[in-house]
């Protein structure tokens, strides 16, 4: 059966790039869509689950922190990859998002050969 | 207390591994004793603001022709494809925020935890930015892909100054 996968970030350009840089990497996923913020993508998670989310940090109205605590409370999401993707490297933040329930961590700048690293074992 | 030096250096390390992993294009700095490329009139000024025991804002200015080249690069599109204000804007934005982050996790263990804004873009004709009287200012100008002219800028204060 096909993966699917979700693009959380507020910048238009950065989901482009991001969703490119997936492609480069070589991974294949059937269904992807994006969301703007995390409200929105949280509205999506609600009406399906997908199989990976990547996930920016830094967004206005939910932040992707919150995001990640919310999306783990849905029964839809429990079997979601949550990898950020962020230009955020503090240790302790990256601690504190992967006990909140993230798979997995990627900063930006990013290349190809990081999403291939980061996401092929989780979709093993 | 980290030096002026220093900072310079991160910055100038900072943008070159966003551009070279982002928009796959080279940047060389422009010495004080090279022409440096001229800056187009239109300008498009990044801007990233930041707090902690250093505070301040992170810039970058650079043309309306760069810009475009710089988005088409990280899109992956043709340069001479349409794009709208907003994608190079958002483009322009995002360097800052990638740069503002790589600069950050190279001087986090000299200043300490640093907290970043989301980044703003404006467009126009002679932009400059200011932090005040007390603040300290480093420049760096750029010779990107050997065919634009770019401008990366530091305001900072440390906290208590």
């Amino acid at each position: 059966m096909g993966k699917s996968l979700m693009i959380v970030d507020d910048s238009a350009t950065m989901r482009k790039i991001i969703m490119r840089t997936v492609r480069m990497s070589g991974l294949e996923f059937d269904r992807t869509e994006e969301a703007g913020s995390g409200v929105e993508a949280l509205q999506k998670l609600e009406g399906g689950p997908v199989d990976v989310m990547l996930c920016d940090i830094n967004m206005p109205e939910m932040n992707g922190t919150e995001l990640v605590k919310k999306a783990r409370e849905l029964p839809s999401c429990s079997g979601t990859k949550i990898v950020m993707v962020s230009t955020e490297s503090a240790q302790d933040l990256i601690d504190q998002v992967m006990s909140d329930g993230a798979d997995g961590y990627i900063t930006k700048p990013f290349t190809p050969e990081k999403f291939q690293e980061k996401l092929a074992p989780l979709l093993n | 207390m980290i030096t002026t030096m220093s900072l310079r250096d991160s910055l100038l390390d900072s943008a070159k591994e966003v551009f070279e992993t982002m928009a796959f294009m080279a940047l060389e700095e422009v010495h004080e004793d090279q022409e440096a490329p001229r800056l187009e009139d239109e300008t498009l000024l990044g801007t990233i603001t930041f707090k902690g025991n250093l505070e301040g804002c992170l810039a970058i200015c650079c043309g309306w022709h760069c810009a475009r080249a710089i988005g088409a690069n990280m899109l992956g599109t043709d340069p001479d494809e349409p794009m709208s204000d907003d994608e190079m804007s958002d483009a322009i934005g995002e360097i800052a925020n990638m740069v503002m982050g790589a600069m950050k996790a190279r001087i986090q263990d000299e200043v300490g935890t640093v907290e970043v804004s989301i980044p703003s873009v404006v467009r126009g004709r002679e932009l400059r930015n200011s932090l005040g009287d007390r603040a300290s200012k480093i420049t760096v100008t750029v010779n990107l892909e050997e065919e634009h002219g770019m401008q990366f800028s530091l305001l900072y204060r440390e906290s208590g100054d």
